[in-house]
């Protein structure tokens, strides 16, 4: 078990009702896993899925991404900077 | 110079930032609110940002450009918090030896930030609240 930060900004952020959440995650840990725990907690947030791109400590990563103790997360809901 | 700021930006103190004796040209992007958007009146927006990760994003596309181009100064700035119709969004500024490269690493600024940087705009029109789904806005 590991616990990850996640982060949470525009739509999505209204979806979860907070500007942030400690994650449990079992293996695999991965950040498929994170987004499936999320999701099992709000079942609106994984009809986003397909809209969203993970970032992990600040980069944008795969879903796929093999996460660590302590690691920041922020599931990115499409941007609309600019 | 990367910038998130919610203060007012000023493009005469970033043109004059940018500007250096080897570059023969400076082109500078100005993105404002305007009063329409998907057809309706906007009233105002609100943009808010992953400022960290925000500002790493754009500091790998100043890298980027002054790769690409050659490009002598970059200023990217994109103001967070509530605007007002008229007011400035963001600003990009790229000064280079000659035109060709300004230009292209200008317009390449402004795109990149659209579509990569963790930045959303919140809209406010006349009875109705919605965030921009990015694209051409």
């Amino acid at each position: 078990m590991i616990h990850v930060l996640v982060k949470f900004f525009g739509p999505l952020r209204d979806v979860v009702g907070c500007d942030e959440m400690r994650l449990s995650v079992s293996p695999p840990y991965t950040g498929e896993s994170a987004f499936e725990v999320l999701s099992s907690r709000h079942t609106e947030v994984g009809l986003w899925r397909s809209s969203l791109r993970l970032a992990v400590n600040l980069e944008y990563v795969d879903f796929s991404k093999v996460l660590h103790e302590g690691d920041e997360l922020c599931f990115v809901p499409p941007v609309s900077g600019g | 110079m990367i910038s998130i700021t919610n203060k007012p930006i000023d493009p005469a103190s970033i043109l004059e930032q940018v500007s250096t004796p080897e570059s023969g040209g400076v082109d500078i992007f100005i993105g404002i609110v305007r009063n329409l958007s998907d057809g309706k009146r906007v009233q105002r927006l609100e943009y808010s940002a992953y400022v960290p990760m925000a500002e790493k994003i754009m500091a790998q596309i100043e890298h980027e450009i002054k790769e690409k181009w050659e490009a002598h100064s970059v200023a990217l700035v994109h103001r967070i918090g509530g605007l007002s119709i008229g007011e400035i969004a963001v600003v990009t500024a790229v000064s280079a030896a000659h035109r060709k490269e300004a230009f292209e690493a200008c317009r390449f600024a402004i795109d990149r930030i659209k579509s990569v940087v963790p930045i959303w705009k919140k809209e406010y029109f006349e009875g109705e609240v919605k965030w921009s789904a990015g694209g051409e806005g």
